[in-house]
């Protein structure tokens, strides 16, 4: 692990140790419900952005994967078995589902791999309305000691995890293969990287936390349609949240979501009947003047930074930093 | 290697910490117990007393009542939505021109804060958007947003903060048959809905030309199921026989089959509860089969002006059971429309009146309640005894179910008509409806 890895994972730590104070110094019920909107939408954009952005397969299917978890986790548990093992499998189910859709999926490439998952998906929310219409309500009993601490922690920790392990990813072996198939995968094959293997490494992965995310909002949720968290619109928040912030990074995806929940919130709660409007100029222009999304601010005001500076040319040419789809600031394999 | 098994153990730390933690953390807010009511009110006051109390007010009076509402103005229920929008303002607006609503503790009328968020038709913005009320604004009642998906994401809410709840736009039971003690819905529910179709057909139709054989067309959804279900177990009491029950799936394209199975049946009604495509769809493919029941009962897909401009006299015949409508002869309805056309340039749709009517409930709760305790204004909800509202007199059942008029109203010649109460109907119900071929 190099001295830059350090940093990033002590900074992760440290930033979600602060976020773990703060069910204690406020009471504020709804601070603490938009955090937890905030944690379930980092794990979706993350996970997505482990298919999407670091592998390059554009799944439009991911609110399949939050469905499953969604829908096993909350039947486990409340049907009275432990949250844990409901969560687990909540977050296996996914796993066994995408490897079980991932083979045949894999042999459709570009855009209908993307038409192929968005399909699968919506197959699988008509399948779920169908043999579950009815709501999901906790029972009254539970609803009087319903308190959002435990599901604070409960999502925050998961995020903390998808997080790691996205980071973990990037920095991998493993990451750097995915990466590979996604820029030139004949000529990653012709290396020996099998991108079957990577594609399929990488779609678990993405259904493990989007599965997990699932079962956060399962356990979270005082009452819902089983068949809701299939809607497509999982898919296409988490995918706008990760092109906002940037694909491929490990920071971009976090920062999307953030920007994404917390812009739309404020907006919705202070322009009523023009926030969409708003949203909608506020998106167009990210994805006008930040293609590599919100990532780059920080690259440009770098680069901005070296060319004010006294330093000579050669020397701000070193300092340049790359700006788009990237998951490493330099390679490292381990 | 020994990177991997770092990062190995940090993930698994983690993952244990976090799933400790959220099995043993404890509740930030204990929720107080709800007290019971005092006094339990015995009738509805209509107006603020004239006498002032001989008691000086303890505290001081707040600025405004503050009540809260997250609806679907953007999204697949916003249409819904600013029905329920327009109701929701009109009725703040009358109240607040009158002063407010008296407060006994205060001894003043206040006027009632409406501040309504957008939940974008999204069950999760939707609870957000009640969390922000609850905290920020802190609101004495919650009023609903529109369609029961919502309502079921919501309803915990309001029951988990203890905010008192008037909701509309949803006819389905089940959420009142969780134990909610907050929530309230002056708005027919699937029992109502189910005895009356039989009791207004019997009331409407002379005994030999009753379309006693039904069939049903359920749509898979837990309104469906629970309707279907109602219609099928009221029937035989009052004389007509299923001779027809199919089920299908939402946004299904093809009804043919169902159709002819109906024809061959002999069926000679159809009751169903499409959302607008699939009815639109339904009575097409009828018209194409050529089958006409002779009694159509269409709940939810003809509700607004679509339906005549995508069906012409195709749509006509078809009934409703839309909760309210702006030509019944309620007093209050004709100011209504008069206030509702000045603002939107339209007659008031469906849902305009129940809506207005909850911000009646709620007005009268807390004038009886005589504070803005919660959880008294809630327990004066559930004695509700309202003798005239915009949608008639209103009371509760024990399950927060209102006891309020169900009206039916029928396509007639591409407008909405009035057909049941007598006391209120605009047309006869047109009866038995033309076939498709003629029209």
């Amino acid at each position: 692990m190099s001295r830059r890895d350090i940093a990033f994972i002590i900074s992760t730590l440290i930033a979600a140790a602060a976020l773990a104070v703060v069910p204690t110094i406020t009471t504020k019920e709804s601070v603490i419900n938009l955090l937890v909107l905030v944690y379930i939408y980092v794990m979706m954009a993350s996970s997505w952005n482990i298919i999407g952005g670091i592998a390059g397969q554009v799944n439009l299917g991911h609110a399949a994967f939050f469905g499953l978890g969604s829908l096993v986790s909350r039947i486990l548990w409340t049907k009275g078995w432990p949250l844990s093992i409901s969560l687990i499998l909540g977050a296996l189910v996914p796993v066994a589902f995408a490897l079980l859709i991932g083979a045949p999926s894999f042999k459709l490439r570009g855009v209908y791999f993307a038409i192929g998952t968005l399909a699968m998906a919506q197959i699988l929310f008509i399948t779920t309305r169908n043999l579950f219409p009815m709501i999901s309500s906790l029972p009254t009993e539970a609803l009087s000691t319903y308190s959002l601490a435990p599901r604070y922690y409960m999502a925050l920790g998961m995020t903390l995890l998808t997080v790691l392990v996205v980071f973990w990813l990037s920095r991998s072996r493993w990451g750097l293969g995915m990466v590979a198939v996604r820029e030139e995968t004949s000529a990653a094959e012709s290396l020996g990287v099998s991108a079957l293997q990577h594609k399929l490494l990488a779609l678990c992965l993405s259904a493990l936390f989007a599965g997990l995310a699932g079962g956060v909002f399962a356990y979270y949720s005082a009452g819902y349609y089983l068949f809701f968290p299939f809607f497509p619109t999982w898919t296409f928040d988490a995918v706008m949240a990760t092109y906002i912030g940037g694909t491929g990074t490990v920071i971009g995806p976090i920062i999307g979501a953030v920007f994404y929940v917390l812009v739309k919130e404020i907006l919705a709660l202070r322009f009523v009947e023009l926030h969409p409007f708003i949203f909608g100029t506020l998106f167009i222009l990210v994805v006008l003047f930040l293609p590599g999304g919100m990532i780059q601010i920080w690259s440009r005001l770098r680069r901005l930074l070296v060319r004010k500076s006294t330093l000579a040319p050669s020397a701000a040419k070193e300092e340049q930093v790359p700006e788009t789809n990237m998951v490493h600031d330099r390679p490292a394999v381990e | 290697m020994k990177a991997h098994i770092k990062f190995s153990a940090i993930a698994a730390v983690v993952l244990v910490l976090s799933l400790l933690l959220a099995n043993c953390a404890p509740a930030t807010e204990a929720p107080a117990p709800t007290q019971p009511p005092t006094q339990a009110p015995t009738q509805a006051p209509t107006q603020a007393p004239t006498q002032a109390p001989t008691q000086a007010p303890a505290k001081p009076a707040p600025e405004a009542i503050e009540i809260g509402a997250s609806i679907p103005l953007t999204g697949k229920y916003g249409s819904l939505g600013v029905q329920v929008k327009a109701g929701y303002e009109l009725a703040v607006q009358t109240i607040n021109a009158a002063g407010g609503v008296y407060v006994k503790e205060f001894d003043k009328k206040i006027p009632i804060r409406l501040t309504i968020y957008d939940d974008e038709s999204d069950p999760t913005k939707a609870v957000s958007k009640l969390e922000s009320l609850n905290t920020e604004q802190k609101v004495v009642a919650y009023l609903g947003g529109a369609a029961s998906d919502m309502h079921a994401a919501t309803v915990p809410i309001a029951e988990k903060n203890k905010v008192p709840y008037c909701g509309v736009s949803f006819a389905l039971w089940k959420i009142h048959q969780q134990g909610y003690k907050y929530l309230f819905s002056p708005f027919p529910k699937s029992p109502t809905q189910a005895e009356d179709t039989f009791k207004i057909l019997n009331a409407s139709i002379p005994e030999g030309q009753r379309p006693t054989k039904v069939a049903i067309f359920q749509e898979t959804t837990d309104w469906g199921i629970e309707l279907g279900g109602l219609w099928k177990e009221n029937a035989a009491k009052y004389g007509y026989e299923i001779v027809d029950y199919e089920t299908y799936a939402p946004r299904s394209e093809n009804f043919s089959d169902m159709i002819l199975r109906a024809k061959a049946a002999g069926a000679e009604a159809l009751l169903a509860v499409p959302n607008q495509p699939d009815g639109i769809a339904m009575v097409k493919q009828m018209s194409e089969i050529g089958w006409t029941p002779k009694f159509m009962l269409l709940i939810r897909a003809p509700e607004n002006p679509a339906w005549s401009e995508a069906l012409g006299p195709l749509g006509d015949f078809v009934t409703i059971f839309p909760g309210w409508h702006y030509k019944m002869k309620w007093p209050g309805v004709e100011e209504l429309v008069k206030k509702h056309q000045e603002a939107y340039g339209r007659p008031p749709d469906v849902l305009v009146g129940p809506a207005y009517a909850c911000v009646e409930v709620v007005a009268d709760a807390i004038q009886r309640a005589g504070t803005l305790d919660r959880d008294a204004i809630r327990d004066a909800m559930a004695a509700t005894d309202l003798p005239m509202s915009m949608i008639g007199p209103i009371k509760f059942r024990e399950d927060g179910t209102g006891i309020v008029l169900n009206p039916m109203v029928q396509w007639q010649k591409g407008q909405i008509e009035v057909v049941w109460p007598p006391e209120h109907k605009s047309a006869d119900l047109a009866y038995p409806a033309t076939p498709f071929d003629q029209r």
